[in-house]
């Protein structure tokens, strides 16, 4: 029984340890509990119902296609104000953490 | 021994971990926290605790009103670009999805040394934190001749509730061609664009309703908030309409006669056929009462929003000095967040991340006249310092306002459900 309980443990963590090593490849830093508290900042206005009008929903956004556009505001290369400012101070980890967790958020 | 899946196996590891992160608090008391006001900061206060909490910190909410009507966007409702009914939002979203424990009573005082809320019913509650975030309350006496008798005469709408739809019947009902004096209020005060906007929607309702009367702003300051972007849409869709008078040049407003509607000043006195006059403002009266006010505003731990005078007290929006935020909703929203963080982390052990706060306000000029000021801010150990900005430019064209004007809704739905759902 324990020794069943050790293996299906060691399992476990193998699975877990493989899913990460595979997020942290693609999303450098990338940590969901952070990317949570972040999106607090992006709620204020993307409507997190998606019924907001003139703001798009952001929830359930494909990562690479989060981040292309956080980057494009960064550079200025995509026009708004309020996202240039808000991308402005939002570092690698940052952005990974939000595209991580708006990903997995319906 | 019971047979372990992934999935029991995976929440044992997860209680152990909670409670080690606990390790202060007993099992079976859940530590509490009191929120007094449920607007802008503290609904998002309430919620925020409880929905990340997840049922590890019991909250209760103290808010007097069973309805709460925004501020934000009464002046849309002034200029007929909304209904009364869709600024006006409830508490059940907090209840039912969050657990938030309502209380639809007047705190009437707190008790710091024995962390204690009195409320208008004589019960009490007890708190491990308490937020404050009461908004303003107005310094009737700050305009000699004004009074809590004289708000129903020369409506101030400065407050959620029912003045603001008075101050739209007197505006309608105003004669022909007729004169309407705006006193806006002096720094500080909460929504530094809003008596501008606020003109703004009353032209533009002249202009469909009454196109030869005339608004004189009797301002007690200067200079004000997007100042070379409203008088240029004055010019643009109201020209002849506003006349801004600043504070040198009518020399101080010396007094107000509610009877006659007149306004002396020292340039001249100004007869009104309606008027809407903002007094000085102060942090709502609960905060006084709490002893965490120094004047008439409350001094706050940039990082945390805490109380300098109380560490158990956290005070948010208009209240508290959060220099150099402005006084809006979406500031005390902002501010809210920090201080729900930083709730948790003392409550429960979770992580507390560092403190980030922003601003953006959105006026509405006329049709699809959209502008914009905002703001990044991080905490340095003296004040909430401003860390970038923008704001709209004058010139800019017509589809870009109308895209601003857009995203003001798109704000709207965004912030109120933020609070509220
Ligand atoms: C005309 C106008 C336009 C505005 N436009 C904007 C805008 O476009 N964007 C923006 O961001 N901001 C805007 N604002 C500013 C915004 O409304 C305020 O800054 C914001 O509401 C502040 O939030 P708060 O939590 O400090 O207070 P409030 O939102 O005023 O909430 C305080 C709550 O506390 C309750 N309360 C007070 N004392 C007690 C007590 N003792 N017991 C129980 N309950 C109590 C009140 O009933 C109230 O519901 C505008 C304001 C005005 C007046």
């Amino acid at each position: 029984m324990k020794s069943k309980f050790v293996f299906f443990s060691i399992i476990i963590l193998l699975l877990f340890s493989n899913k990460i090593l595979a997020d942290d490849k693609a999303l450098a830093g990338a940590d969901f509990e952070y990317g949570q508290h972040l999106s607090g900042e992006c709620v204020t206005c993307h409507n997190s119902t998606g019924l907001g009008q003139g703001i798009p929903k952001i929830t359930g956004m494909n990562t690479a296609v989060f981040i292309k556009k956080i980057l494009a505001y960064k550079t200025k290369e995509k026009d708004n104000a309020v996202m240039q400012m808000v991308a402005d101070r939002l570092g690698e980890e940052e952005i990974n953490s939000l595209a991580l967790y708006l990903s997995k958020t319906k | 021994m019971a047979k372990i899946t992934r999935r029991s196996f995976v929440g044992i590891m997860a209680a152990s971990t909670t409670a080690l992160s606990m390790p202060s608090i007993a099992f079976g008391a859940l530590p509490r926290v009191v929120v007094i006001g449920g607007g802008a900061g503290g609904a998002t206060a309430a919620k925020y605790i409880a929905k990340d909490s997840k049922g590890a910190v019991d909250v209760t909410l103290v808010e007097a009103s069973k309805r709460y009507y925004t501020c934000f966007f009464s002046n849309l409702y002034l200029g007929d670009f909304r209904n009364y009914g869709s600024i006006g939002h409830n508490y059940y979203g907090l209840a039912v999805n969050h657990g938030v424990n309502m209380v639809h009573e007047w705190a009437s005082s707190v008790n710091g040394a024995e962390k204690k809320v009195y409320l208008g019913s004589g019960a009490t509650v007890s708190y491990d934190k308490l937020v404050i975030s009461p908004g303003i309350d107005l310094k009737f006496n700050s305009v000699n001749g004004y009074s809590p008798e004289a708000q129903s005469i020369m409506p101030h709408a400065w407050k959620s509730g029912t003045q603001v739809q008075l101050l739209k019947n007197q505006v309608k009902g105003m004669k022909k061609g007729g004169t309407f004096v705006m006193v806006p209020p002096p720094n500080p005060y909460r929504c530094p664009p809003g008596p501008y906007e606020r003109i703004s929607m009353i032209a533009h309702q002249f202009k469909k309703t009454n196109p030869t009367a005339k608004i004189v702003v009797l301002d007690p300051k200067n200079k004000f908030s997007k100042q070379g972007l409203f008088m240029e849409g004055w010019q643009k869709h109201y020209p002849g309409m506003i006349e801004w008078i600043s504070a040198d040049t009518h020399g101080g407003i010396k007094k107000i006669n509610t009877s006659t509607m007149e306004f002396e000043t020292d340039l001249d006195t100004f007869k009104a056929d309606a008027a809407s006059v903002i007094p000085a403002q102060q942090a709502g009266r609960i905060a006084m009462n709490a002893g965490v006010n120094k004047g008439d505003w409350c001094p706050i731990v940039p990082a945390s929003m805490q109380s300098q005078a109380d560490e158990n007290i956290y005070v948010l929006g208009d209240a508290s000095i959060a220099k150099s935020m402005p006084k809006s909703g979406f500031s005390a929203n902002s501010q809210a967040k920090v201080a729900a963080n930083h709730i948790r982390g003392s409550l429960t052990g979770s992580k507390v991340f560092a403190p980030r706060f922003a601003n953006t306000c959105w006026s509405l000029v006329a049709t699809n006249d959209g502008i914009k000021v905002g703001a990044n801010y991080d905490a340095k150990p003296d004040k909430i310092n401003k860390t970038s900005g923008f704001i709209s430019k004058t010139g800019e064209d017509s589809n870009l306002r109308k895209a601003t004007y857009e995203e003001s809704i798109g704000w709207y739905s965004g912030i109120t459900s933020d609070m509220f759902s």
